[in-house]
Order: C-alpha cells, then sequence, then structure tokens
C-alpha cells in the first residue's frame, strides 16, 4: 500500500481520471495535425535545410571554412558538440535518476526529455563527424583490425575513449526510451480505428498486453536500466571533460573536470527541457499534468546544478592561484580580464548569478520568468565552453603564436544545421508519440491528484462514442 | 504467448485496488489466477497472483560480465600484444587507460543483453499478436482472466465470486 | 490525499535505554584503547621510530623506508621530506593518529546533518522513521572540534609544513617562493579563524534543526518541518563552501605544495559514504537489540542502495582523480600519488589496493543483489568494509606528508580509532536516550511507515 503525506502537493490537476490520461494524451497523436505545428515543423525543416547547405559546404570545401586560427584548432565545432552533449544528459537523468530517487513527479516529464537527450545526442555526434573534415573516414575512429591501416586506434587516446562512450549512451538512452514508450504503444494501438496506424502502432508495440508477468519484468529492467544510465549519464560527460583534462594545457588540466562538466550538463540539460515542456504543456493542452509544481521542482534542480557549477568555477580558480603554477594563474587571468572577458562574463552572469534568482519561491513559480531564464542558462552554457575551450587555445604557452578567433558565416551555419535537426525530431516526435509517459502518470494518480474523481477508470473513448452514438 | 489456448473467465474492474483485493480473495478461495492486465503496473501483483520473481538480473550480470571481459581483451590484446606502443610514457598495457572503455562496453552488453531477455521472456516481438481478453486494458481497465481447464471450480462459483469481489463484468472467453 | 488506513503497526514510542552495562563496555574500550596507545607510545619511543616489531603488515618496508625516502627527497624537492629534514620525533606519529582520527569522525558526524538535510530539500519520506540516527550523529562535532584546534595549537609544526615561518622569509635558506605564495590563505590566523567557523556553523544549523525536530515531537504540526526545511537548504548552502575549503584545510595542506581541484568534493565522496556505512550499521544494531521496530526490509533494501551507490561515487570521483593525474604526468601532481606508491620504501603501496579494495570492489560485489541489501547479515559486513576502507582512504592521504616513512600500523593506530569510536559511540547513544526513537509527529511518518519498494 502507498501512502502519501499531506504535505506533499499535488502533481495531476484536475481531478483526471485514468481514461483522461489516455485521452488527454493520445489525442494529439490521433488528430490531424494542426496549423501550428505544420507553421513550426515547416520553420524548423527550412532552417535544417539552410543548415545543410552550410555542412555541405564545409565538406565541399574543408575546414579552411572555418575561423580556426594557429592554436584554436577546436573552436565552435567542439563548443556545440560539448553542448549538445551537455543537453543530452537531462532526458536520462530525469528518468534514471529521479527513478531511482523515486521523485514522482518524473513521469510527466521523462518521455520528452528522454527524446530530446536522444535528439540532443545527435546533434552533438554530428558535430564530431563534421569536424573530422573528410566524415567518409569516420569509421577509422571505429576499432577495426590494422588491415585499414598500420595500426589499432589508440585505445589510450580520450578521443576515442568519447567514440566508446556517446555511442553507448545513445544506443542506451534509445533502449530505455523504447522499453517505457512499448505499454503507451500499445495503447495507442488499441484505439487506433484506421488500419496503416493500427499495424504500425502495433509493430512498435510488439504485442505488449499489459499482463502483470510483463509489467513486473518492465519495472524490474527499468530500475536496473536506470541503474545503469545513472553511472552511464556521469561516464559520457566525465569521458567528455577528458578530452580537456586529461591534455597539459593550462585551464584543461584540473582534476575537478569530470563532475563539474556532469554537473553543468545536467544544468543546460534541465533548462532545455524546461524550455522544450513549457511550449509543449501549452501547444497540448497538458497544464493539469505539467503544473507549476513540475516547474518549481526543475528550477530547484537548475539552481542546484548551477551552485555546483558555481562552486566548481570558484575552486578552480581558487585552486589556480593556489598552485603557484605561472600558465594555470595566466589562463584564469585571461579568461577574466583577456580578450574574451565578455564571454567570460557572459558565462558568470547567465550560470552562476541568473539561476540564484530561484531562491525566490514567485520567480520560481513564474511561467514566463522561468522560460527567460531557461534560455539564459543554456546561452550561458555555450558560453562556458567557449571559455573553456577557445580562451585556452588562443594564447598557449608561446605569445608568438597568439592569435584570436572570431566565428565565419560556415560556424555559425554548421550550428544552425544542428538547431534545424533539433526541432524538426523534436516536433516530428510530438506529433507521432505520445509526449507523456502515460502509463506511468495513471499509476500516480491516485497517490498525487488533486482531487479523486468518484470513478478513478472513467469513461473510455469507445463507450463514450457509443453512447454518442445511441 | 500464443500457445495459450482454451476456456477463460474474464473478469473486468474498473480499480486497481479492487482487483488487487480480488485476486487476493479468489486466490484465499482456492482459485488460480492466470494473470491479470492492467494500464499500469500495479503495485503488489505479481505477488498477489503467485508469480515467480524474475530472473532478468542474472542475465544482466552474466551479459555485463561479458562485456567487460571483451573490453580488457580488446584493448589489453590490441594495445599490448598485437601491436605493443608505449603512448605518453606508459606500459604499453596501462590498464587505468583501458577502464573508461571497459566500463561503457560492459553498460552496453548489460543493457542489450537484460532487454533481449525482456522482450523474450515477454514475448515480445514486431509481428506478435497481442492476447488481448479485453483491448480496454491498455486504457482504463483491469483485466483479470482465469484458466478454467486450470481451476476444478464451478464456473458459476467463480463467476458469482468475481462479481461479489468488484467485477463490473464477467465473461467467458475462448482462445 | 493524505490517507490514514488502520493497520496494525508496531508501537511508535520506543525510548532508547542506555544501558549502565553498555556504559561499563564502551569505558572499558576507551582504557584499552588508551592503554594501547600508550603502549604504543612507548615502543615508540623506545624504538626511535624504527617499528619493524609493530608495523603489522609493512615489517621489511619500514627498515628501508629511511634509505628511500633521502633518495626521494633527493629527488623532488617535496615539502614532506624537507619537512622531516628536521628531527622526527616519535611524539609526532601520536599527533598524526590524533589528527587523522578527527578529521575522519568530524566527517562521519557532519554527514549525519549533511543526510537530514537533503532528505529534507527533496521531500523524502521513507527515511522519516530512522531519522533520529543521523539526527544524533552530529553531537560529537564539538569533540573532534576541540581536538582539532588543540592539535593544531600543540603540533601544527608536526602536521602542516607551512607552519613554518622560514618558508616566507626571503632571507632565509629554507624560503620556498610556492609556499610563500599561497601565504594569505595558509598563515595560523586564517587557518584557525576558518576551522573555528566550520565546526560553529555545523554544530550551530545541527543544533537549530534538532531542535525543531525534538519540538515537532511535542507539539506536532508542519511548522517545524517548514522550519527544518528552510535551516536545512541553509546548511547545504554552507557544506557546499565549508566541505571543500575543510577538506582542504585538513587534509590538502598537509602536502603543502600540491594541490587538486577535486579534492574538496573527494573528501566529501569519503566523508559521506562513511556517514551513510555508520547510520546503517547504527540502524542495524538498534534492530537487532529490539528498537526501530517499524524499519522493515524495504528501508534497509534502500540503505544497502545508498552505500552501494555512494560507494561507486566516491571509486568514481577517486579514479577521476588519479586518472587525470596519472595521465598528464606532471610532476607537480604525480609526486601524490609516487609517494604513494613507491615513496618511503612502499609502505604505502599496500593500504593503497586496500582502499580501492574495501571501497569499491568489496562492497560493489557484495551488495549487487537485491536480497544481499535485504539482509542485515550482509549489510552489516559490508558496511563494516566501508567504514575501516574509509579510514585507509584518510590514512593514505594524511601519514605521507606526516610521519612519512615512520607510517604504519600498531597499537598506537589501533588504540587511537578505539578511543574515538568508543567516544562516539557514547556520543550517539547519548543524544538517542534524548528523544523517542521514532519522530512520532513528522508530517511524511505514514510514508515511511508504509515503505513498500520491490
Amino acid at each position: 500500500m502507498h501512502v502519501t503525506s499531506s504535505v506533499r502537493t499535488p502533481l495531476v490537476l484536475g481531478g483526471k481520471t485514468y481514461a483522461d490520461v489516455t485521452e488527454d494524451v493520445i489525442r494529439h497523436v490521433e488528430g490531424k495535425p494542426t496549423k501550428e505545428w505544420k507553421i513550426a515543423l515547416g520553420l524548423s525543416m527550412v532552417v535544417l535545410a539552410f543548415g545543410t547547405a552550410s555542412v555541405f559546404w564545409t565538406w565541399w570545401e574543408g575546414l579552411g571554412v572555418w575561423g580556426l586560427n594557429k592554436t584554436v584548432g577546436w573552436a565552435w565545432d567542439i563548443t556545440n558538440f560539448v553542448w549538445w552533449v551537455g543537453i543530452g544528459h537531462a532526458g536520462t537523468l530525469i528518468s534514471a535518476v529521479l527513478l531511482l530517487f523515486r521523485q514522482k513527479w518524473r513521469t510527466s516529464i521523462n518521455r520528452a526529455a528522454e527524446a530530446m537527450t536522444i535528439f540532443a545526442v545527435l546533434c552533438a555526434a554530428s558535430f564530431i563527424v563534421m569536424h573530422m573534415g573528410r566524415p567518409w573516414m569516420a569509421y577509422w575512429a571505429l576499432p577495426l583490425p590494422n588491415t585499414f591501416g598500420s595500426l589499432w586506434v589508440n585505445f589510450n587516446s580520450p578521443l576515442v575513449w568519447d567514440v566508446f562512450a556517446i555511442s553507448t549512451y545513445f544506443s542506451v538512452s534509445c533502449l530505455f526510451w523504447y522499453v517505457g514508450l512499448v505499454p503507451d504503444l500499445a495503447s495507442i494501438r488499441d484505439r487506433a480505428k484506421n488500419k496503416v496506424s493500427k499495424y504500425i502502432y502495433g509493430t512498435l508495440a510488439m504485442g505488449w498486453n499489459g499482463g502483470a508477468k510483463s509489467w513486473s519484468r518492465y519495472e524490474y529492467i527499468s530500475l536496473i536500466l536506470a541503474g545503469l544510465s545513472t553511472p552511464l549519464v556521469l561516464s559520457v560527460h566525465t569521458i567528455v571533460s577528458m578530452d580537456f583534462a586529461t591534455s597539459v594545457i593550462p585551464g584543461w588540466h584540473t582534476t575537478i573536470f569530470p563532475p563539474y562538466f556532469v554537473a553543468g550538463a545536467i544544468f543546460s540539460g534541465f533548462a532545455m527541457v524546461q524550455t522544450l515542456m513549457l511550449v509543449t504543456r501549452v501547444v497540448y493542452k497538458l497544464e493539469d499534468y505539467i503544473t507549476i509544481e513540475h516547474i518549481d521542482s526543475m528550477n530547484k534542480i537548475i539552481t542546484l546544478t548551477g551552485s555546483i557549477v558555481g562552486v566548481a568555477y570558484l575552486t578552480e580558480f581558487f585552486i589556480a592561484w593556489y598552485s603557484g603554477v605561472e600558465y594555470e594563474r595566466y589562463a584564469f587571468v585571461n579568461r577574466a580580464f583577456g580578450p574574451y572577458w565578455w564571454a567570460y562574463w557572459a558565462m558568470m552572469t547567465c550560470n552562476v548569478i541568473s539561476p540564484q534568482l530561484f531562491w525566490f519561491k514567485s520567480l520560481r513559480r513564474s511561467v514566463s520568468f522561468t522560460f527567460l531564464i531557461s534560455i539564459v542558462v543554456n546561452i550561458g552554457m555555450w558560453f562556458e565552453r567557449f571559455v573553456i575551450i577557445v580562451t585556452s587555445l588562443h594564447r598557449d604557452y608561446l605569445p608568438s603564436s597568439w592569435a584570436m578567433f572570431s566565428p565565419t558565416i560556415f560556424d555559425i551555419g554548421d550550428y544552425v544545421f544542428s538547431f534545424g535537426f533539433f526541432f524538426t525530431c523534436f516536433f516530428l516526435f510530438s506529433k507521432f508519440l505520445p509526449v507523456v509517459n502515460m502509463a506511468e502518470v495513471k499509476a500516480i494518480i491516485k497517490t498525487a491528484s488533486e482531487k479523486l474523481p468518484k470513478n478513478v477508470s472513467g469513461v473510455s473513448k469507445d463507450e463514450r462514442l457509443a453512447e454518442a452514438s445511441k | 504467448m500464443s500457445d495459450i489456448s482454451g476456456k477463460f473467465l474474464v473478469g473486468i474492474f474498473d480499480d486497481d485496488d479492487v482487483i488487487l483485493s480480488a485476486v487476493k480473495k479468489v486466490k484465499q478461495a482456492g482459485v488460480k489466477v492466470h494473470e491479470v492486465y492492467s494500464p499500469f503496473a500495479i503495485h503488489g501483483m505479481d505477488d498477489a497472483i503467485g508469480h515467480p520473481r524474475t530472473k532478468i538480473g542474472i542475465a544482466a550480470f552474466i551479459f555485463g560480465t561479458i562485456g567487460c571481459l571483451c573490453a580488457l581483451t580488446l584493448t589489453i590484446w590490441t594495445m599490448g600484444i598485437d601491436w605493443p606502443m608505449v603512448i605518453g610514457g606508459k606500459d604499453p598495457i596501462s590498464i587505468p587507460n583501458f577502464i573508461p572503455i571497459t566500463f561503457e562496453l560492459t553498460v552496453l552488453f548489460t543493457a542489450f543483453g537484460m532487454t533481449l531477455g525482456f522482450f523474450v521472456t515477454n514475448g515480445l516481438g514486431p509481428s506478435v499478436k497481442p492476447l488481448l481478453f479485453d483491448p480496454r486494458c491498455t486504457d482504463n481497465k483491469f483485466v483479470m482472466a482465469i484458466d478454467l481447464a486450470k481451476n476444478k471450480l464451478a464456473e458459476s462459483d467463480i463467476i458469482t465470486m468475481l462479481k461479489n469481489a468488484g467485477a463490473e463484468e464477467v465473461s467467458v472467453k475462448s482462445i | 490525499m493524505a490517507s490514514h488506513h488502520d493497520h496494525p503497526l508496531p508501537t511508535l514510542e520506543e525510548r532508547y535505554e542506555f544501558t549502565s552495562e553498555s556504559k561499563r563496555n564502551l569505558l572499558i574500550g576507551g582504557a584499552v584503547g588508551l592503554a594501547l596507545v600508550a603502549l604504543g607510545a612507548y615502543l615508540l619511543s623506545q624504538g626511535g621510530g624504527h617499528e619493524a616489531q609493530e608495523a603489522v603488515a609493512h615489517a621489511a618496508g619500514a627498515h628501508e623506508a629511511h634509505g628511500a625516502a633521502a633518495h626521494a627527497a633527493g629527488e623532488h624537492a617535496s615539502e614532506a621530506h624537507a619537512g622531516h629534514g628536521h628531527a622526527y620525533h616519535w611524539s609526532k606519529r601520536l599527533w598524526a593518529n590524533l589528527w587523522l582520527n578527527s578529521v575522519y569522525f568530524t566527517g562521519i558526524s557532519v554527514i549525519g546533518m549533511f543526510f537530514i538535510s537533503y532528505n529534507y530539500l527533496a521531500q523524502a519520506g521513507w527515511s522519516v522513521i530512522f531519522k533520529r540516527i543521523p539526527e544524533a550523529m552530529p553531537a560529537f562535532l564539538p569533540v573532534t572540534g576541540t581536538i582539532m584546534v588543540a592539535t593544531y595549537f600543540l603540533a601544527g609544526h608536526d602536521m602542516f609544513h607551512w607552519t613554518n615561518e622560514a618558508l616566507f622569509d626571503k632571507a632565509s635558506p629554507e624560503y620556498d617562493p610556492i609556499i610563500a605564495g599561497k601565504r594569505p590563505f595558509l598563515n595560523p590566523t586564517f587557518y584557525v579563524i576558518r576551522m573555528v567557523l566550520y565546526f560553529t556553523l555545523w554544530y550551530m544549523l545541527w543544533k537549530m534543526v534538532r531542535g525543531f525536530s525534538l519540538e515537532e515531537d511535542r507539539v506536532g504540526g508542519v511548522d517545524n518541518y517548514e522550519k527544518s526545511i528552510k535551516f536545512g537548504t541553509a546548511f547545504l548552502v554552507v557544506f557546499a563552501v565549508t566541505s571543500s575549503t575543510a577538506a582542504w584545510d585538513f587534509v590538502m595542506t598537509i602536502d603543502t605544495h600540491w594541490f587538486s581541484t577535486m579534492f574538496g568534493w573527494y573528501t566529501l565522496a569519503s566523508w559521506h559514504v562513511a556517514g551513510l556505512a555508520t547510520m546503517t550499521l547504527t540502524i542495524i544494531s538498534l534492530k537487532q537489540h529490539g528498537y526501530l521496530k517499524s524499519v522493515n526490509e524495504s528501508h534497509m533494501h534502500d540503505l544497502g542502495k545508498f552505500c552501494f551507490a555512494f560507494s561507486i561515487f566516491w571509486t568514481y570521483v577517486w579514479f577521476s582523480q588519479f586518472l587525470l593525474i596519472y595521465y598528464a604526468n606532471l610532476p607537480e601532481e604525480t609526486i601524490y600519488y609516487k609517494e604513494r606508491f613507491s615513496g618511503y620504501g612502499g609502505i604505502y603501496k599496500g593500504p593503497f589496493f586496500i582502499n580501492i579494495f574495501l571501497n569499491f570492489v568489496f562492497p560493489f560485489l557484495l551488495l549487487m543483489a537485491r536480497d544481499s541489501k535485504r539482509t542485515m547479515g550482509v549489510l552489516k559486513v559490508a558496511c563494516w568494509a566501508i567504514i575501516i576502507g574509509h579510514y585507509f582512504d584518510f590514512w593514505n592521504n594524511i601519514m605521507p606528508g606526516t610521519v612519512g616513512a615512520n607510517g604504519g600500523f600498531g597499537p598506537v593506530e589501533f588504540g587511537m580509532v578505539l578511543i574515538f569510536a568508543c567516544a562516539f559511540i557514547w556520543s550517539v547513544k547519548h543524544q538517542l536516550t534524548k528523544a523517542n526513537l521514532v519522530p512520532v509527529n513528522h508530517p511524511m511518518l505514514e510514508e515511511s511507515l508504509h515503505h513498500d519498494i520491490v
């Protein structure tokens, strides 16, 4: 028996029945696409087309079209890569970590967050392929026997670790997402009226019938997958951070990088989930499921992770001074007061100061303010990666090779590509798949509803239609 | 799952707590419940029916061990034996450097092996026709199926029992 | 939403009794510890630093230690060795042990407060039923705090190389520009202020939250619950900064030249899991003595998960720090691991691996299975491994920089641990008698009583 304390705030409003949950979520999958959706998808596809042209030109001409300069061999490409991978952490975090901690509020947002994760990781991967310059050689990163060349790939290299980490993370995230989708796909299948969707959703649902045995295995593997994904999420950004931290470049080689990158990733990922959910809940009228309480909880996590990142910034700064290492000290002074000072202070303001405003309850629960901050945070997190990468590289040990980086239209165009891709995927997802995990929301209705309807089961669509036709 | 056939008594319920207590009641009266179908996981249901605990965990552990060993073999053999190389002044076999890949492959094998096990043991697959006693069990209803061939009690007795335990509708279905 | 069902539950009225028998046992334990320390001190004073008789596992290593240390000092002028340039006195090992145990038990104590605070913030319901146990732990803070301040004044020079004024004097041959650069942070006044500040803040905030908790027992309502969330959060904010700075102050500055940005979180991870294990062990032992009747297998399972997960977290932090230093191989950083690996005749190499084994391999394999987390016997073994393992962790971080080649395990070490453990247990037991073992008016109590997981 589950007991819920009276001090807990409700997570589902409006006295929903089980049938209401199905109806509210599947309605969008079954209905004709709305005009707004078509416009939004159309716009994303235009952006995607522009971006694709830019990427195509980058490959056609070579990486010379980017603004890379002397020692600045990594700039926007890897900044964007790390940024997207970071965003791609929240989905699994919400599903896995919050599942392990039994935070019930995750049920309304986990599906969309996981989908977002997958698309974000794809965007990130696109920059890895892009920065190879010759993407047709991408398979060289795989551990293939040395008949392809004289040597094996170097398993001591963090870049190769990254190949393993990102691909594992991507595939396990897909798995996690898909397993969670199966019961919901079955719900769509059993309501579907036309043959095509019955066939498609039926195939995807793999014959799920909601038997108790299946459910207990479902719950079991969800827990284990969560238990696996949690260290996996940590490992992915840890390994990304090691791309930098294993080197001996000042500002990069610092031991706090792994957990600090992970915290930053969660921070930006939550902000992105927040941005998307604030829009989705209004467009799909899901305010009863994605409530102010959910927004409030997410804002708390944004503040928490933002503060962890803040502590890490200060730690880095302090230890750079404390270490007495001349180069390390200079790297940090250069970040704050060098030619890229504006990037540094943009990062500081967006990441450390702005989330602290969420200490005020009224701001934390204000939808428009939350939306603003969610975007500010992601701007800040982009600048963080830019600061780490470019300000560390542009002035290395040898002053004669000091240089500046400025982006070209292709740097920007390739970044735009990822937005086009991301939003196109997200809009397609939000139309054809249920954006809220119905099964899990139904499971918390009784314990987390604001008020319970008399008949919690409700009237299903078929019954309602039959009633109407009488 | 498709190998099931026979005559089933199907009780439809509209509340998860009611069906849970109904299962307990009919079990106590000596009825063997075939399965309960519900739109979401009901806490304690498999214990109430008497399903054994799943063993997917053991499979997961075995898959994980295989993944771990594969990764260590791959890295140690390629870097240390097949073409030994000194990189960054380290030993050709520098275990700390191989830990990240070992971890990733362990997780990869565990996750895929376990999910495979999940689909196989549940009899799920792309072309599987779902065994549905009532299609509303993926929406808002809770369905209890009782295999009449495996129960000695009279059909009518079980029907009364189900109705008394809160079933909305009870029907007989042959599969 | 609140559902109050009539369920047969064990009574919630549970008064802990601190029996005279257990008091006597603790006193005897403390006395034995004291005797061991005295014996160890005598042996040390007689042996003049040669402890072949007493170093349990490293008898051979200790003999070669002197030569190795001298060699190491020549190879890289680390402060640890330079510091030992002026004669090693056997009393140093006593002080180092006093410091080590104070740091370790400070951590375990403060984690009690940390646990309560984040449980309040996360609105956790399941842990309410045994909340009084972590709540009792921080009462030990004034003891360790006093010992640490006293130790600093009495023997700071034996522990901290940077307390040597000559290092900052340009005219002195011992002048060290790197350490001199750290002067604004590493100076006695600021150091003592910081130390006092940590203990005061931690203890005062605990006092507040403890006060609310006891008052809640008397008056009920949700006011005290709300206030606990506020002050718990305040503690978390304070602890976010002070846990790192305390780790630098208490441990990292011993190896004065060395630095690692991870060190604060690494120490926190170590303290945290040790605190969780202590908490779990206390709960099991209370349960086995007939208390905490409402703690069920699900609670045990979750406590086991905590110990399991945070053992892995510690390993993650430990490994990240190690790997990055190992990989980049910068001399000013790598020296830290080199000393522990091959320095001082290799006496620290054994504990280095014991550390990883007890803190990762053993609890990881033992606690992986579901049923082992639900079996009190197994959980107990895992908790002991973690507690002992993290002692080694701190031992390995503190000893090389303080006693160097003269480190080891002997009567002093065992005795000192025994004294601290007995005192800590006394303090916890004493606190437990002050209130009902179950916080009867906590608004989430019902959830905890019905905690049931698969």
